[in-house]
């Protein structure tokens, strides 16, 4: 057994990570929003393809070789559907020889309204969206169909209500419970990310802002705290990599693993948000802080696909009813 | 990356899971911490040693069994999960051994370690003090030079089964008072020559002992590592303990797969059941985590101050499963393994009372977070 990532898994997550500092700065993450930052160059290292079969010119790989680049995805906050194009639309659009090729080749970004979603997160800037109606799956060229911006608390992920013609709508292939637990672990490795980012900018402000004549970082109350949330994520992050096993490999447990990780995830990061806001005190409750980025987008994630509230009756159905769950052979 | 487990890994595990299903006491052994119980539960040991599963991952010519870290834990998980006794022998096999494969001589590890697999010496820790808890390095017990080896003075406490335990190894000071770490020696030493006065815990056994020592002699050949380094020494120590070899994961999924039945058989009401789940999956995190990090170490990284995000969460984790066990049972909760209506042989309250000492022992839960936010996060002292 090998429970870590491969070299090659690492180094996609550092290329990723590297592309996202020199062009999803939290500047661009504040003001860039909609012109995709980063999505140019994500698409030329072959992100939005390593799902799509080999034959449309994906790398045809896993969500496990896709998850640390993912939670890179949610450290940086980058704008736009990027878990959706990722990780949903390679499912969806299993079989649509078209599609599949032009999402590989990174030409479209993809939003989605699957599962129990009521509202398309990023619709405007998406080119396609793949929308579930009575249960099948439609594509729908985003310009032929009609947004309403459901404005919310995160200025960059934004939601909107979608209303679409069914003939405006191209039926697809694929799988919209696959696609669902993909995204939903995507979105979880998201919410990792932006966990470590909370973590990280909180530990650096309390090491730097001086009370009493002291860093507020050498207090013990906010050190505990903030240990606290590391643990949290140390925690989470590992159910987040094994759900993305579990889905790859299609195994009996996969509905429950992938419910354990966002409630995990989600869980992890509202305690990374709650903490980074009190640790940074008045300035961390001002709009003009890029903190409140992350903290929005905490929020909004942790609503997406399942809020943990949903998540967590999931998983006590899955381990108090029959049969009694098993955890190894 | 994967989570399955190798063809040797798996016949391995199905060694180890069908000769505790042979081995294991259909009876529960009586506390180890009477006379009784613990010599019960060294004759225990002894059939463990006798099957070489006393000590899997140490080298064979000591009784052990060359095994990969992986398959240590999966010998945990099924040694738990088969509701196996305590181990007895813990600090000495899962403590000291390991700090003796660093830092002993060949000729202590000759002299220790085959008496610890079997069980003939079992082993009991002794840092603490009275006015020496947290503050480990204001400990004041002394060794002076005497010919050819050390006498020891002081007195030390809260030291765990050393009412019945066979040796000692703790910390003494053999520099001048005062100097907090340095001039501390790491000293072995039989406790038959120290004046043990058990001390009675919660759950009215005597789990731990005082411990006086009134110029003790002891050789110089019981020095493990030189006179002077023993700080250095005792924090390995400490890092087996707070880390994945005193408290690995197996046992917390044995409780939590045992909650779970609980939960099932009691028809738990959902607000009891979500945090059965929880836990349930919380024990699962720490499974997938110590995979993680048995493969870091098997890389020859060291994971240093991160134990103690280990520690925390194991230590929380069981009391919860326990306190909720407890609620699960209501009115039947604080029954005694006496009572003839208590759940479980009184596992539960037994293991409620055990638990509670987790966030104690090891380093408190505050220490470790001050760790945690200093040595991991890098925040000011
Ligand atoms: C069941 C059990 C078994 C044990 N077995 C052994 C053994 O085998 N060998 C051995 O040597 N010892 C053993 N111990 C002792 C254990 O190591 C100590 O209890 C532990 O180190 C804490 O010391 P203390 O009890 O003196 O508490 P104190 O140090 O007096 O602490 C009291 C409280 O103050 C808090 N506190 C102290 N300092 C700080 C600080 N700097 N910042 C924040 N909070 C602080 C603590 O967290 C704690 O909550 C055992 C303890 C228990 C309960």
């Amino acid at each position: 057994m090998n429970f870590a990532f491969s070299d090659d898994q690492l180094a996609l997550a550092s290329t990723v990570r590297d592309v996202l500092r020199d062009h999803c700065p939290p500047s661009a993450v504040r003001t860039g929003r909609d012109r995709r930052p980063a999505w140019a160059e994500l698409a030329g290292i072959g992100l939005f393809g390593l799902l799509v079969p080999e034959e449309y010119g994906g790398l045809g790989l896993g969500l496990a070789d896709a998850v640390l680049a993912l939670e890179e995805t949610g450290r940086a906050a980058l704008p736009g559907p990027v878990a959706e194009t990722v990780a949903a639309a390679p499912a969806l659009l299993a079989g649509e020889d078209d599609l599949l090729t032009a999402l590989a080749a990174g030409r479209t970004a993809v939003s989605v309204r699957i599962g129990d979603q009521v509202y398309v997160p990023d619709a405007d800037l998406a080119d396609l969206l793949v929308l579930t109606d009575g249960g099948r799956p439609y594509a729908v060229p985003a310009a032929g169909a009609l947004l309403t911006l459901q404005a919310g608390v995160d200025p960059v992920r934004r939601l909107y209500a979608v209303a679409f013609e069914p003939r405006a709508g191209r039926p697809v292939g694929g799988d919209p419970l696959a696609a669902l637990r993909r995204v939903t672990v995507a979105v979880a490795a998201q919410l990792v990310g932006a966990a470590r980012h909370l973590l990280a900018t909180s530990v650096g402000h309390a090491g730097t802002r001086r009370q009493f004549g002291a860093p507020v970082g050498s207090f013990q109350a906010v050190k505990h705290q903030l240990a606290d949330v590391a643990i949290a994520i140390e925690f989470a992050a590992p159910l987040v990599y094994r759900a993305a096993l579990s889905v790859d490999a299609d195994l009996p447990t996969a509905a429950r693993d992938v419910s354990a990780a966002k409630a995990a995830a989600g869980e992890a990061a509202e305690r990374a948000a709650r903490t980074a806001l009190q640790v940074h005190g008045a300035i961390g409750y001002t709009a003009e802080l890029d903190l409140r980025l992350w903290l929005a987008r905490v929020w909004s994630l942790s609503a997406a696909y399942g809020g943990t509230a949903v998540h967590r009756s999931h998983l006590r159905e899955a381990l108090l009813a029959s049969p009694a769950p098993r955890r190894w052979p | 990356m994967d989570l399955d487990f190798t063809a040797a890994e798996q016949e391995f595990r199905a060694e180890v899971r069908e000769w505790l299903a042979g081995n294991v006491p259909r009876e529960r052994l009586p506390s180890m911490d009477t006379r009784a119980g613990f010599e019960a539960h060294r004759e225990w040991e002894r059939q463990l040693a006798h099957a070489r599963l006393s000590a899997v991952s140490w080298p064979r010519e000591y009784g052990g069994r060359a095994a990969s870290l992986i398959e240590w834990l999966v010998f945990e998980e099924e040694y738990w999960a088969a509701g196996a006794p305590g181990r007895v022998t813990q600090n000495g096999i899962l403590l000291l051994a390991p700090t003796l494969f660093s830092y002993g001589s060949a000729a202590q590890r000759d002299r220790f370690l085959p008496g610890m697999a079997r069980a003939d010496h079992i082993w009991a820790q002794a840092w603490s003090e009275p006015e020496a808890g947290s503050d480990l390095a204001a400990l004041t017990a002394r060794a002076e030079p005497a010919g050819g080896g050390w006498r020891l003075h002081g007195h030390k406490t809260w030291s765990s089964r050393a009412s019945h335990a066979d040796w000692g190894f703790g910390l003494f000071r053999t520099g001048p008072p005062g100097e907090r770490h340095r001039g501390l020696t790491y000293f072995l030493f039989p406790l038959a020559e120290v004046e043990v006065r058990p001390i009675t815990q919660l759950n009215g056994a005597p789990g731990f002992a005082e411990l006086r020592f009134d110029g003790v002699f002891v050789p110089g050949d019981q020095v493990l590592g030189e006179p002077g380094q023993g700080w250095r020494i005792a924090m390995a120590t400490a890092s087996s303990e707070r880390g994945l070899t005193l408290r690995s994961p197996g046992r917390f999924l044995a409780t939590a797969d045992r909650l779970l039945r609980l939960a099932r058989a009691n028809d738990a009401d959902p607000v009891l059941a979500d945090e059965v789940a929880r836990a349930w999956l919380d024990a699962e995190a720490y499974r997938l985590h110590t995979y993680a990090t048995a493969r870091r170490i098997a890389a020859g990284q060291e994971i240093g101050s991160a134990a103690s995000m280990g520690k925390v969460f194991w230590s929380e984790l069981d009391v919860r499963m326990h306190h909720l066990a407890l609620r699960l049972l209501g009115e039947r909760g604080p029954l005694s393994a006496a009572a003839p209506d208590a759940e479980d042989d009184g596992r539960w309250l037994d293991g409620f009372l055990f638990s509670l000492a987790g966030p104690i022992y090891a380093g408190t839960n505050e220490i470790q977070r001050t760790i945690i936010a200093e040595r991991v996060l890098g925040l000011p002292r």
